[in-house]
């Protein structure tokens, strides 16, 4: 097995207060064959405003250590703060409330829902929310992702590459200070893809949201604050960007 | 925005789309809801229809029959001085052309010059009552069914020879105003005037006569204030009075059984639909469970995921309740269209609420017994599964908190289908019934795919395939086995009843039953009477006793309408009962409490009573029932118990005397004629009815034909109905073929790619299809057998007699509906190119 060195993160720096602190996280679940170790004892603490990447082979852990900071999988020994609340000790609910609050998440297949217009999908987090004007503010904010003349189409009239932009759309709407970004390229083809990254991170910059984003393009990864390598369930490398070491 | 706004716009906007995965509910929903709000409108309607003519059906404001004798004058004046009055002569005689040989037993009306006091008798030729029924030379007039006149081959001008006299038919009856609304009838109508009955000497002391007297009152009297004045004045009178309220008693009996039946057989249908409704509810919510996930994702809570797909399903249940409420409201004219002229009311049109309400409320309730466990599963969904390949529906229960839910759903169905029947008894045997089938069923399926798993595995790919899709996790096996079974076991129980009904009144009664009852036999004709009936060659047995007809008055003290007696044996305390005495024993009677009193008893009044009536009336041995006979009130103590099988239609009486209480009372003699068939039970009947015009002969093989006949239309109009539950069931079928076709195509993609042909392909689905439908039929026949063999030795004490045509059918229609649905939905599976869907995989 591979073993490096973990160079410290901007938050061991001391720089910023940390929006992502995981502590030796381990998660083990049963199945017919026996336990699985899907996660051997993580460390990680992410800075606001921190662009983190975490790359790896399948299998790896990395989804899972998304779906932990979600609130959407809970450890099994290990504490998970983020955003200043421990969600080892919080219900279903509140889980569901802070990821409404705090988290805005991207997927590859996009989980749009397929009976909502566009404008319906990026306004459900805000409507969750209980805020009245939630269909001005998405219709903004899909102006902002270029699809202001396709709010009242659904998922099955747009492109891959419009149905991604709708879900960033919808994972930027409530201003979250997370987001988490799971292979958003992964379902489409290069260009878009790359007009999708770019948006990602022109949003991302403007809304100062903290972004972590799991990819297995290393070109991606490389254009991130940080790289977080997890192979078997544990981090195996972290290397902090070239332009972030200038400005630390 | 409330969390119930949320829910509700969330609900709407996931609804676009989904009305396609909703057919089976919608169906399913909308046949129960149907079935219960029509039956419940055509109910309504006929009793409103009842209402609006009561006056017309009753002859009056208010009616009084007496049997046996006529009004005492006193009461008599308090009648006329209260209103205009008609009275009325009833009661069974023979008629025959003057100029013929045939004869049959009628049923005689003598009426007087103020009838009808309501409505008006419609004859054809047009003509005035009285002009059709006076006496020209010496000669009555009648008026007659058309029945009548096809059965004598008589027509108008005609003869017509009732009694002593020689009537002359003047016209046919098309509407007669009060005729009693009764399904069975002894024989047709005759209709003479008070005088006419008068000429043919066969009204004398005893005969079975019965007196109506009907009073119009002048507008403003309070008619159940009269009734109540007039029977204290008259404590012993022994009549019964009947108000506008009460104007088709037993119409009103039978219209309230037979919704009762109906509204089981919609609560069926709709319980069967409610594995449907299970069914597409949790197919509905597999196929959203990405969805469900990304709303948990995006911050919804458990809750809110519940009520956003609750009210969806409730939405969609309003759109089965409008359909269901809809095709009920229009039941009421179209029965009218389709039965006209069956009822002698006209149905009133119009919307009836309350059972469109209530059917309503049954369907809501159902959604939600069957909607709420797999909506309470559906919030487990787990967001996590959004970043794997695989999303899968939870399994699992759900939390306790729905449980509960379902539970009292369940529990209000209950307690409404006791409202809804009205009948304790029925509405727990239903429930028992539905929660025992339900558990057979499931029992039986289970043990079915146990023992489908443990058999050796076909070497035939295609076989395998069937039987593994048989009894795979989430097969629809159980459901459709459930649903269509429980369709098919009441046609099942329905036509192994009905076989053995048929059976005991085509062959079996006939060996015992007698040939002919001859009534109004005066005390005097007894002897020649029986001189001329032993002489006739052919007859084997004959049976006599005297005959007096009484009303129950107080049971053990009680007045009688006071005693709520069981529904089953209601008919013994309403109305007039024969009464006989006997010193002896009957021949083949059986005691089953108390003894039968010495030949020579002299004491104070003891009667033997019918074991049955007197558990459904809750009395035993030493307790008293008094009895008006003729206007004097006889208080008699129950001295012994009698079982009575009334199947063998032998003399049998509820109540028997002991000697010295009714010889003195007038009387006649009723015999019973047993005669080998044919020629001589012709000749019995033509020797008593040309020596004793006064007697009359009633032939049990046409009373018989008459039940085998009632028999059948009551059991096509089960069979149709029961078949709405049958319907219900391939609903439920057409859904799980529905739901399945996704995992068809990808198998039959699998077995193309590795190179089987679509003919193999064809064979595995129909050997699969094939097998259910043969399971089906198999539990169905098994468990409506059990039942039928249960309705018929248990409740009906008889004899079972297996019927395999029902069992033969049973599997024909099961096998019919799996196959056939199952090849048709899954057709498309067998067109598709395997490409273009391993692409997409």
């Amino acid at each position: 097995m591979t073993t490096t060195t973990v160079k410290p993160s901007s938050f061991a720096r001391g720089e910023t207060q940390p929006i992502i602190d995981l502590r030796d996280v381990r998660l083990n679940l049963r199945s017919a064959a026996g336990e699985v170790n899907i996660l051997r004892g993580i460390n990680l603490a992410v800075a606001q405003g921190d662009m983190v990447s975490v790359v790896g082979p399948s299998g790896a852990g990395k989804s899972t250590l998304m779906m932990l900071v979600a609130g959407l999988e809970t450890a099994s020994s290990g504490q998970v703060t983020v955003a200043g609340r421990d969600l080892s000790v919080m219900g279903e609910d509140a889980l569901a409330a802070f990821r409404r609050d705090h988290v805005g998440i991207v997927f590859q297949a996009f989980r749009l829902i397929p009976t909502m217009s566009a404008m319906e999908n990026v306004a459900i987090p805000l409507e969750l929310a209980g805020e009245e004007d939630a269909f001005d503010k998405a219709r903004e904010s899909l102006g902002l992702v270029g699809l202001a003349e396709r709010v009242h189409h659904y998922p099955d009239q747009l492109s891959g590459g419009e149905q991604q932009r709708v879900a960033i759309a919808r994972a930027f709407v409530g201003k979250p200070k997370l987001l988490l970004a799971d292979e958003p390229t992964g379902n489409l083809d290069r260009a878009t893809g790359e007009d999708i990254v770019e948006l990602l991170f022109d949003l991302r910059a403007r809304h100062g949201t903290t972004l972590v984003l799991i990819t297995h393009d290393e070109g991606l990864a490389q254009r991130c604050d940080r790289m977080v390598r997890m192979a078997d369930g544990r981090i195996v490398e972290e290397t902090i960007a070239e332009s972030s070491r200038k400005s630390a | 925005m409330t969390q119930l706004t949320l829910a509700l716009a969330l609900a709407r906007r996931e609804l676009r789309g989904s009305l396609k995965d909703f057919r089976v509910f919608l169906a399913c929903l909308a046949l129960g809801v149907a079935a219960i709000a029509g039956v419940g409108s055509v109910s309504d309607a006929m009793h409103t229809g009842i209402s609006r003519d009561a006056r017309q059906l009753l002859g009056g404001d208010l009616s009084i029959r007496m049997t046996h004798r006529t009004m005492p004058s006193e009461a008599r004046a308090m009648l006329d001085a209260a209103g205009r009055v008609s009275e009325a002569v009833t009661m069974r005689a023979m008629a025959r052309p003057s100029l013929g040989d045939r004869r049959t037993l009628v049923e005689l009306k003598a009426v007087d010059g103020t009838y009808p006091l309501v409505g008006s008798v419609s004859l054809d030729p047009a003509m005035p009552l009285a002009d059709a029924l006076a006496e020209r030379d010496g000669t009555h007039g009648t008026i007659i069914d058309p029945s009548l006149a096809r059965r004598l081959g008589v027509s108008i001008g005609d003869k017509l020879r009732i009694g002593e006299h020689d009537f002359e038919i003047r016209a046919e009856i098309v509407k007669e105003p009060d005729r009693t609304i009764r399904f069975a009838t002894f024989g047709p109508r005759v209709m003479i005037t008070a005088g006419g009955l008068a000429e043919t000497g066969l009204v004398t002391e005893g005969s079975l006569v019965n007196y109506h007297y009907r009073i119009a009152f002048p507008p403003g009297t309070d008619a159940g204030a009269w009734s109540q004045k007039f029977d204290e004045a008259f404590p012993t009178g022994g009549w019964r009075i009947r108000g506008i309220d009460n104007a088709a008693p037993g119409f009103d009996r039978f219209i309230g059984r037979v919704t009762q039946f109906l509204t089981l057989v919609g609560l069926t249908a709709l319980l069967v639909g409610g594995v449907g409704i299970a069914n597409a509810v949790r197919g509905f919510l597999d196929r959203r469970t990405g969805t469900i996930a990304t709303l948990k994702c995006l911050g919804a809570p458990g809750d809110l995921i519940f009520a956003v797909y609750l009210a969806q399903v409730m939405i969609l249940a309003s759109v089965g309740v409008l359909i269901g409420a809809a095709i009920g409201a229009v039941a009421p004219p179209l029965t009218a269209y389709l039965l006209a002229g069956l009822f002698p009311v006209n149905l009133p049109l119009g919307l009836y609420w309350k059972p469109i309400l209530i059917a309503a409320l049954f369907g809501y309730v159902t959604t939600l017994a069957f909607a709420v466990w797999p909506l309470g599963r559906a919030r487990e969904v787990r967001a996590a599964q959004l970043f794997r390949a695989l999303i899968v529906p939870p399994d699992g229960l759900p939390r306790p908190g729905y449980i509960a839910l379902t539970a009292v759903a369940a529990a209000v169905l209950a307690v409404m289908a006791f409202i809804a029947t009205d009948d304790a008894k029925l509405a727990g045997f239903f429930i028992a019934g539905a929660l025992g089938v339900l558990l057979i069923f499931g029992g039986g399926t289970s043990l079915l795919m146990r023992l489908l798993r443990r058999l050796p595995s076909p070497r035939h790919p295609g076989l395998r395939l069937a039987i593994a899709n048989l009894h795979r996790p989430g097969s629809a096996t159980p459901s459709v086995i459930l649903s269509l079974g429980l369709g098919l076991t009441v046609l099942v129980t329905v036509a192994q009843v009905q076989t053995n009904m048929a059976h005991q009144i085509t062959q079996q009664i006939p060996k015992q039953a007698p040939s002919y009852f001859f009534i109004d036999i005066q005390p005097h004709q007894v002897e020649p009477f029986t001189k001329l009936v032993e002489a006739v060659a052919g007859v084997e047995k004959l049976e006599r006793t005297p005959m007096v007809r009484g009303r129950i008055v107080r049971i053990a003290g009680k007045p009688v309408e006071q005693v709520k007696p069981d529904k089953d044996i209601a008919w013994a305390v309403n109305g007039d009962r024969g009464l006989t005495y006997s010193a002896r024993m009957p021949d083949g009677a059986k005691v089953v409490a108390g003894e039968w009193w010495p030949e020579d008893y002299a004491g104070p009044p003891l009667i033997s009573f019918d074991a049955n009536v007197a558990r459904g009336l809750g009395i035993g041995i030493g307790d008293t029932i008094t009895l008006n006979v003729l206007g004097r009130e006889i208080t008699a103590t129950i001295g012994n118990l009698r079982h009575i099988d009334w199947a063998t239609l032998g003399m049998n009486f509820v109540f028997v005397f002991a000697p010295g209480t009714l010889e003195a009372a007038p009387h006649s003699v009723i015999s019973a004629v047993y005669a080998e068939p044919g020629a001589a039970e012709e000749a019995v009947q033509r020797a008593v009815t040309d020596a004793f015009p006064n007697v009359s002969a009633i032939r049990v093989k046409d009373a018989l034909d008459n039940a085998n006949r009632i028999l059948d239309a009551v059991s096509m109009a089960v069979r149709t109905t029961a078949s709405v539950t049958l319907l219900a069931g391939i609903f439920v079928l057409a859904g799980a073929v529905a739901t399945g076709q996704h995992r068809r195509i990808h198998d039959a993609v699998i077995l193309k790619v590795l190179g089987a042909a679509r003919w193999r392909v064809v064979f595995s689905y129909l050997a699969e299809y094939a097998l259910l439908g043969m399971l089906t039929a198999v539990v169905a026949g098994l468990v409506g057998t059990v039942i039928s063999r249960f309705i018929v030795t248990e409740l009906m004490r008889s004899e079972f007699v297996i019927s395999p045509n029902a069992i033969v059918l049973t599997a024909v229609i099961s096998l019919i509906c799996t196959i056939g649905l199952g090849l048709f939905g899954t057709w498309k599976a067998l067109g598709l190119k395997a490409a273009p869907l391993l692409r997409n995989e």
